[in-house]
């Protein structure tokens, strides 16, 4: 009965979890689709956590079902004021998409029978984590054992904001990003605006912070309080500010800037780049993490909330 | 026994998301999908507090995060549903449907025309 148990509910989640990604792919409209995407993130935010990845889960419910979410849902209302938002068509088009897809899956399904097992990471790993300078394992990879990968990977956020600004026009570029947003005062959404960040910035910051010794870290909290920062901005109070603020500008380099000067003390103190000694890991790592959270909220938020539509756009609608 | 009442309870949990995603495909509104979706989010928390007890208390935090940001979809779909697309159901007159309504705010009829 006991061990029944365990199986039942897995196999319960991967029902649920294959059924909303077949009615996201298989269903007709854009918006039922959309809906589905965002309920397929959040089993499989729960799938992550079956498996015990929590610190993987928390990314999961934070992008796919926060995130994703708000910029899905707000493509759809666009495709729609165009009038574009028919049934893209289960025609001609589907087929390479439906062939790319089955391939990529029988090539994991290959990939996991074919490949050996990996080495059991966890005895190299228990013997490195008492020079890591902090308890968490995945924070310890991310920012001491393959900083490397981290450092590039904040860069690439920023790249992918970079391109989102670049669909600026010219005389929109010192507008403030993204539609100028509007409530009714007193309204529900302007007091879910006034009620909620609060609460969401506790817990941002304490994800942030309790990624050093357990779950959490500067992705996932970083991912909160970009959801809160939109939160701010949808309910209209105060408006995102303009993206040529240098305050702004400051807030998006800080994270890759202040993990690039620790890699380059590190390359002239601690005899490599990105090196950290371990008795300084800690302290250096928290303060990566606290510039890095910074970084990426601001990066996420800003990407979905798009790049600035000055009002002669608003005017075409 | 207590484990076992966890994982049943936890099991009584996704037939609801069942449910509910049935009525995401269903619809026939994209409010009763929205709303389906919001259930499925609420279901999500208490069988993700479920399941704490029983893997690891840190899942308590995916919790907290996911009934905050659950919460986001929602207020998203309600902005992409106002005429354009920034706005708020309680700015505009009730006795026009929502896709012809104009917009009521004055800052937003200060700019060109609409064309």
């Amino acid at each position: 009965m006991t061990t029944a148990l365990p199986l039942l509910l897995d196999a319960a989640l991967c029902a649920l979890i294959l059924g909303a990604a077949l009615a996201t792919v298989a269903g007709r409209g854009v918006f039922r689709a959309v809906v589905f995407f965002i309920t397929y993130g959040l089993a499989l935010s729960i799938a992550w956590v079956r498996l015990g990845a929590v610190d993987v889960a928390l990314a999961e419910a934070a992008i796919g079902a926060g995130l994703t979410g708000v910029l899905l849902l707000a493509a759809h209302g666009r495709l729609r004021r165009l009038r574009a938002a028919g049934d893209p068509g289960t025609g001609a088009a589907a087929w390479p998409a439906a062939l790319a897809g089955a391939g990529l899956t029988g090539a994991l399904i290959w990939a996991w029978f074919a490949l050996p097992l990996p080495e059991d990471p966890g005895p190299a790993l228990a013997g490195a984590m008492p020079h890591a300078g902090v308890g968490n394992p995945v924070t310890a990879v991310l920012l001491n054992f393959r900083a490397w990968d981290t450092l590039l990977e904040s860069i690439v956020l920023l790249a992918a904001l970079l391109g989102v600004w670049m669909l600026t026009r010219r005389q929109d570029w010192h507008a403030p990003p993204g539609l100028a947003q509007h409530t009714a005062s007193g309204g529900v959404m302007a007091g879910f605006g006034r009620v909620l960040p609060p609460i969401g910035l506790m817990v941002g910051v304490w994800l942030v912070w309790a990624g050093a010794e357990g779950t959490g870290g500067a992705f996932q909290g970083g991912t909160v309080l970009a959801g809160v920062a939109l939160l701010v901005f949808m309910a209209g109070l105060p408006p995102p500010p303009r993206i040529s603020a240098p305050g702004l500008r400051l807030a998006l380099v800080a994270g890759p800037a202040v993990f690039l000067m620790a890699g380059l003390a590190g390359a002239v103190l601690a005899g490599g780049f990105l090196t950290v000694p371990p008795a300084l890991a800690k302290p250096v790592i928290v303060t990566i993490e606290v510039a890095l959270a910074l970084s990426i909220a601001v990066t996420l938020a800003l990407m979905v909330i798009g790049p600035p539509e000055g009002e002669a756009s608003h005017g075409q609608r | 026994m207590m484990l076992i009442w966890l994982y049943l309870v936890a099991l009584g949990v996704i037939l609801s998301l069942a449910a509910a995603l049935w009525r995401v495909w269903r619809g026939p509104a994209r409010a009763d999908r929205m709303m389906a979706a919001q259930l499925i989010g609420t279901g999500g928390v208490a069988l993700l507090v479920l399941l704490a007890p029983l893997q690891d208390w840190a899942v308590l935090d995916v919790a907290l995060a996911l009934a905050l940001l659950a919460a986001l979809a929602a207020v998203g779909f309600v902005k992409a549903t106002t005429p354009d697309g920034a706005g708020d159901p309680e700015e505009t007159s009730p006795d026009l449907p929502a896709d012809t309504a104009p917009v009521a705010d004055p800052r937003h009829t200060q700019g060109t025309p609409h064309g």
